[in-house]
């Protein structure tokens, strides 16, 4: 890596991710020491884009993983190329022995590469994103094991492929279920959490410059006091902060008063029970007034 | 130079020793390797190679940025949101000056030096009370419950002074062994009772869980920490006994129990999919799956048999003193039962009440909980655990399967402690597993001889607060399903 940790954290800025000196480190040591980094977090607090960053940080290509439950090593890993492999027997039955055949079969050219063996095989280093890791069963976090400790994988007919370059790992969870002490010790671990007031208004700048920083502060404030001060069952992230603000600037609005707000809380709460508790017009003002004082 | 062989004598071997003893405590390797170890007593997990991942890391960054240096450590040591907190406080106070660690240990040994007065004087007290008998030699006090009668109201103290004095009085009663049993019940319930409502002259600190490593240094470290992280409101709330909160806390405590039961739901109803390492091929599947290939079986599809979701079924005892704790954990059986369903809840005290239809899905928890209070004929009544099973066994004992796991809720206070063992030896051979959950601190069970029956037939946990809730179910409820 030809850079230092600042460097890093300008780089990151320079493409649009506002890091704390402790991520910047976490992602920092993860690449020095070509290590997975685990990432934890509440869902849209950032955790997918570090690895979307760094693909542009690198100017290299984000290989992604999405992982869901029923997952397996063939739709992860590799397939055989079944179809193709039936024309040759075809094609080659009335010419070659059967011994011939068998031996040909099992080239690479009948390999169909997935996500991670793609990211192994890769010409040069990749960013490979494991997206929800916690999603998929315990059998298949096993076996991401061996790929993430050695970097290597086993395919019984070829023998073990070897990365050509250690790809960055990055490895993203919401908490679904606990992933075991074997994945977690084998990765650098990052917990992302909601933004600061101040952090927040930066990120809003950069995405939103139109709204200006009146606004973005004020839309800062309010999610905040959202954050702490209501039991929702999914608090507002930062995505959804940006995508109100950008609802905000589409209506003409230079501040949030009770009329905009309740107009547009359906962008920033996404659940029924959630939205109740802040419809009416008492729980909008005080809102707004708490959130004007911090 | 020295060289290590036959020939060095006495003063050149203990020149090697002081060396070394010098280098390696001034070595950063030395230090980290002990903070390690503080964090391992307070419960984190660190692996070796973990702790060598933070060493190099340490080389990568700028060594007198604390800041980084506190970001390199936490990223490779801890793995998970819950031990940051750990971290942090341990952090902080292990890599400090020498002169604030000198203040530290002046400050802890003057705490110390207070708590032997008030423990001498505890013992004094008592001495004098039983003096004349040598009785208070045969008493087993430990210093947990001098503690606890130093910090008694004086009330209380003279109560206690009291029935001592009228029991050495009285010589048939071979008084040493009695005496010991009732003081030490006495101080344990007064424990119990001063910490859960934040009385008494002193303050008495909630068990540390964290285990102590004999070095003086490292355990300041730790002890100090483990208060802290007590302190931090939002940590305390996990380990506030649950009878003890107060109306402010409910609200959040209500939303940990959603949050821990939505969590709990999704990891049990994940589906499972059929293995590739199963033996019997499934037939009608691998035809359906090859048609692609003109029906030549290509890709084989395994028979395996798909995990089933456990059935739970909850035993609560809602007499008197387990009142504010069922309300708790009808709450966190609500949630669940949301997700999954069909979860058979009974309460009990005098008997037996079946509530699972108050739990139909969807509805308010609240309005049920009101419900189940206004129209159950036993909410705060004394416990008879064995009438309550013997309904259970005469009406709605189907209800138990080899799949089921029954969770009981109770104190084990109750009548008839031998009759209702009995019962739950059977229920148990008709269910998958029993899982006792107790409120009472676990120190505390053996002076009871009823938990001490209960126990040994079935798995008996301390469950008193949420975090207790959280670790029962995560390791070993859902272990073991899987």
């Amino acid at each position: 890596m030809d850079f230092n940790l600042d460097e890093l954290k300008d780089l990151m800025e320079k493409e649009g991710y506002i890091s704390e000196e402790e991520l910047a480190v976490t992602v920092f040591l993860a690449l020095a020491l070509k290590k997975p980094l685990l990432v934890e977090g509440a869902p849209g607090v950032g955790k997918t884009e570090i690895a979307k960053v760094l693909g542009r940080v690198f100017n290299t290509e984000v290989i992604r993983l999405q992982c869901y439950e029923g997952l397996d090593e063939n739709k992860a890993l590799y397939e055989w190329n079944y179809q193709k492999q039936l024309l040759k027997i075809q094609i080659l039955k009335d010419h070659c022995s059967q011994s011939e055949i068998e031996k040909d079969l099992f080239a690479e050219e009948y390999l169909l590469e997935r996500p991670l063996l793609q990211a192994i095989r890769s010409d040069h280093r990749v960013v490979l994103l494991i997206d929800e890791v916690d999603k998929v069963d315990e059998p298949f976090e096993a076996f991401l094991f061996e790929l993430l400790s050695d970097f290597q994988i086993s395919v019984p007919e070829l023998g073990t492929l070897a990365a050509k370059h250690i790809p960055i790992v990055i490895l993203t969870s919401n908490g679904d279920r606990e992933l075991s002490d074997g994945l977690r010790r084998r990765c650098v671990y990052l917990y992302i959490d909601y933004p600061s007031i101040e952090k927040e208004v930066k990120i809003l700048q950069m995405k939103v410059p139109e709204a200006g920083e009146n606004l973005n502060r004020q839309i800062a404030a309010v999610v905040n006091y959202i954050r702490t001060n209501y039991d929702l069952r999914k608090h507002p992230s930062i995505a959804e902060s940006i995508d109100w603000a950008r609802a905000l600037v589409a209506l003409n609005a230079s501040s949030i008063d009770s009329s905009n707000f309740s107009k547009t809380v359906n962008l920033l709460l996404k659940n029924r029970d959630d939205t109740l508790q802040i419809t009416d017009l008492a729980a909008i003002e005080k809102i707004l007034d708490n959130a004007d004082t911090e | 130079m020295l060289v290590l062989g036959d020939s060095m004598n006495q003063e050149e071997i203990a020149d090697v020793v002081d060396c070394v003893g010098v280098i390696g405590l001034d070595t950063i390797e030395y230090n980290i390797s002990r903070f390690v170890q503080i964090l391992r007593h307070l419960g984190v997990r660190v692996s070796l190679s973990e702790t060598v991942d933070g060493m190099n890391a340490l080389g990568l960054v700028d060594l007198l940025d604390k800041k980084q240096v506190k970001g390199v450590l936490k990223s490779c040591l801890v793995k998970n949101r819950k031990d940051a907190g750990l971290f942090d406080h341990a952090f902080n106070l292990f890599f400090v000056t020498p002169e604030v660690k000198a203040s530290r240990r002046k400050k802890m040994m003057e705490e110390e030096a207070e708590r032997n007065r008030q423990l001498d004087s505890a013992e004094q007290e008592l001495k004098e009370v039983v003096e004349g008998n040598n009785l208070f030699e045969q008493m087993s006090l430990s210093d947990r419950h001098l503690e606890t009668y130093s910090a008694l109201p004086d009330k209380a103290k003279e109560r206690i002074k009291d029935i001592l004095e009228q029991m050495t009085a009285n010589p048939i009663n071979n008084p040493g062994e009695l005496i010991n049993r009732v003081l030490q019940s006495s101080l344990n319930y007064w424990r119990h009772y001063m910490m859960q409502n934040n009385v008494g002259q002193v303050e008495l600190g909630p068990e540390i869980e964290a285990s102590f490593t004999g070095d003086p240094e490292l355990d300041e470290v730790i002890q100090e920490v483990a208060a802290q992280f007590y302190h931090n409101p939002g940590d305390q709330i996990l380990h506030k006994d649950l009878a003890a909160l107060n109306d402010s806390d409910i609200p959040k405590m209500i939303s940990l129990i959603n949050h821990l039961s939505a969590q709990l739901s999704r990891s049990i109803s994940r589906r499972y999919t059929y293995s590739h390492r199963a033996l019997t091929v499934d037939i009608r599947k691998t035809v359906r799956r090859n048609v692609k290939y003109g029906g030549i079986p290509i890709e084989l599809c395994y028979r395996s048999k798909r995990r089933q979701r456990p059935r739970f079924l909850l035993i609560c005892d809602v007499s008197g003193s387990m009142a504010p704790y069922a309300r708790f954990v009808l709450q966190f059986i609500y949630g669940l039962n949301n997700s999954l369903g069909g979860i058979e809840s009974f309460i009990f005290s005098e008997n037996i009440e079946r509530i699972t239809d108050f739990f139909y899905q969807n509805r308010v928890f609240s309005r049920s909980m009101t419900e189940i209070i206004n129209q159950s004929n036993q909410w705060g009544k004394s416990t008879d655990f064995y009438t309550s099973l013997k309904t259970f066994k005469d009406l709605y004992s189907k209800k138990l399967t080899p799949d089921t796991i029954l969770f009981i809720v109770s104190d084990g206070r109750t009548v008839d402690s031998e009759a209702a063992a009995k019962l739950l030896r059977e229920l148990k051979l008709k269910s998958s597993n029993i899982v006792w959950l107790n409120p009472l601190p676990e120190k505390d069970w053996s002076g009871k001889p009823q938990i001490r029956q209960f126990s040994s037939i079935v798995r008996m946990y301390q469950c008193n607060t949420i975090w207790h809730l959280e670790k029962i179910f995560n390791h070993h409820v859902l272990n073991k399903i899987k």
